[in-house]
């Protein structure tokens, strides 16, 4: 990162933001219905790490910070981060910054198939797989059926929300199908939440996730790049074909194993990018890890909020709806500015 | 080096571009001319290896293009286009930079001497003052100016440009013309480009090459190609090559 060494506020904004997740994960176990005090927290992550059996540990205490509280904090982490980052890459990829996993169909996608495998195959084909083939099969069919058009980026838009559409149709049919208690599960999955992770889902989400990010943070400069039209890019040497499909790959990998957990938390892959942008410019090498690690605290945050304020357990995938879709119609009414 | 086109033939729905034993000379200007929708960019493209060809083949110093590898041909030869093509509003160092993608993996940044070619060339062309500017705050002029340094940091013998100077105000028109001259005349680089305006090409091009309708109408040497009569034929409107105080102007 040559070029950014001289800019200091640009290396300061880069650590904060990936200092801040760490801090707000110890701070996020003490929060929640169950009063746990800051000290607790601290001797029992100092247990767990040292497995030291002597600090007179409230076993419920221990339990709900290490079983409940602290799954569900990485999985917010990992999901922040995972749509912060796929959206501001598929941005770069597409040359559109409305574009966003939501809006290409992948979440869609994804969802139809973690909720097939849930209550069709009853988990016997894993539903990260599942949700990953499907949020693939989704975005190639944007990518196909909008390839070639006058007005690309509309066209990709357009798809999005029709193909979107469709997978959102073979949901209702898994829903119809699903027994009463599937479908009042499966109905709370899929307004997005965490609250219903567990250690074992998250050692097949986990992996998938940072596996995805770290590719595509080590992509960052080749990103860049892409972001150029077909013709520009090869000509600059990219194998345009083969890294589209990559990038696409990666960015489905890393939604669709978080929405197989979580279900579908739509327009943080927006909101995170574009404020990112606005702090740090269009450089992709700053605005892919600077949004990994803005996207995950923001995402915690979300969670944090509910969970220290809500009586019940308030689906975070509203709230991230609430504010997105205005978001999202206020981008499209300033679209004729640049970005970044 | 040596750019040479056998029997090119591409084709889209109702326009046909055929393009037989063409020869591009080394350290030389060619310039591509002819109406709009003849073939030029088409023609272009292939000659930068960015074209399907069903038939035919364009060689650079020997080698096949098409045979390439996208990060070899990337070594050879690079494209200008007419305009910027990113939504996103990158630094002009950053966009420059982009010229050593080729020479970089696909997880890989540039390096530290990636960065020193990058300034050396922006020193180069006088571009210093852009370096920590915007690309989409600059105008049309200094936008072709950035295409064009980020082309020289890609560091190919060949350089492609699709109409350098087009819709450009009369300094910058200047500003591109002379700027290509320099790269062929100092760094010896063989260059091929479009160009509309007639006034430029007799001091600008050493060679031509007429398209029409997918055809080529004449090509060769700039002084006997550059003929009235060619022209009137190229561009189906009366125009007279005359000579003024020294001068080749084209009246119409």
């Amino acid at each position: 990162m040559n070029g950014l060494k001289n800019n200091k506020r640009q290396k300061y904004i880069l650590l904060a933001a990936w200092v801040l997740p760490s801090i707000l994960l110890f701070l996020s176990l003490g929060v929640g219905t169950y009063k746990i005090s800051w000290a607790e927290v601290f001797n029992t992550i100092r247990s767990a790490l040292r497995a030291n059996q002597n600090l007179n540990l409230s076993p419920a205490a221990a339990n709900i910070i290490i079983n409940v509280r602290l799954p569900r904090i990485l999985l917010a982490l990992l999901a922040g981060s995972a749509f912060a980052v796929s959206g501001s890459v598929l941005q770069s990829l597409f040359r559109n910054p409305l574009v966003n996993e939501y809006v290409l169909g992948v979440s869609f996608g994804a969802g139809f198939g973690a909720a097939a495998s849930l209550v069709l195959f009853s988990r016997q084909f894993p539903p990260q797989v599942a949700a990953f083939l499907f949020g693939l099969l989704a975005v190639f069919l944007v990518m196909t059926i909008s390839e070639g058009a006058r007005n690309s980026m509309m066209a990709v838009l357009l798809t999005g929300i029709v193909v979107s559409a469709f997978f959102q149709s073979l949901l209702s049919g898994v829903e119809f199908m699903a027994s009463p208690y599937a479908l009042q599960a499966l109905f709370f999955w899929l307004l997005g939440s965490f609250s219903q992770v567990t250690w074992p889902d998250l050692l097949w989400t986990g992996p998938m996730v940072l596996l995805g990010l770290f590719l595509l943070i080590r992509m960052k400069w080749r990103i860049n790049v892409l972001s150029l039209s077909d013709d520009e890019a090869r000509a600059l040497g990219v194998n345009v074909k083969k890294e589209r499909f990559l990038v696409i790959a990666l960015t489905t990998l890393i939604t669709s194993a978080v929405v197989s957990v979580s279900g579908i938390i739509g327009w943080v892959g927006l909101i995170v990018p574009h404020a990112v942008r606005g702090l740090v410019g269009a450089d992709n090498r700053l605005v892919i890890p600077v949004s990994a690690g803005l996207g995950a605290s923001l995402m915690l945050l979300a969670d944090d909020l509910i969970r220290a304020f809500s009586p019940y357990e308030f689906p975070v995938g509203i709230i991230t709806n609430l504010v997105g879709i205005p978001f999202f119609l206020y981008l499209i009414k300033r679209s004729k500015k640049s970005w970044g | 080096m040596h750019v040479r086109i056998t029997r090119l033939e591409i084709s889209y729905e109702d326009f046909k571009l055929v393009a037989e034993n063409l020869s591009m000379p080394p350290s030389r200007l060619t310039a591509l001319i002819g109406p709009n929708g003849a073939g030029k960019t088409t023609l272009l493209k292939a000659l930068a290896g960015l074209q399907k060809l069903p038939g035919g083949a364009v060689y650079i110093n020997g080698q096949d293009l098409s045979r390439l590898k996208d990060s070899q041909r990337t070594r050879l030869v690079s494209y200008v286009p007419q305009e910027f093509s990113t939504a996103f509003n990158y630094g002009v160092l950053d966009f420059v930079l982009m010229g050593r993608s080729g020479y970089l993996n696909i997880f890989a940044s540039p390096s530290a001497s990636d960065y020193r070619q990058a300034e050396a060339v922006l020193d180069y062309l006088g571009l210093q003052r852009f370096r920590e500017k915007k690309c989409l705050e600059l105008s049309s002029g200094e936008r072709r100016l950035v295409l064009i340094a980020r082309a020289l940091v890609q560091d190919t013998e060949v350089i492609i440009l699709d109409e350098p100077t087009t819709f450009l105000d009369i300094k910058h028109e200047m500003e591109i013309a002379g700027l290509l001259r320099k790269l062929v005349e100092e760094k010896k680089k063989t260059v091929i480009c479009s160009i509309h305006s007639l006034d430029l090409l007799p001091k600008l091009a050493d060679q031509l090459v007429m398209i029409k309708n997918g055809r080529i109408l004449a090509s060769g040497p700039t002084p006997e190609v550059f003929r009235s009569d060619l022209l009137e034929k190229l561009f189906d409107f009366p125009l007279k090559v005359d000579q003024i105080n020294g001068h080749v102007v084209v009246l119409r």
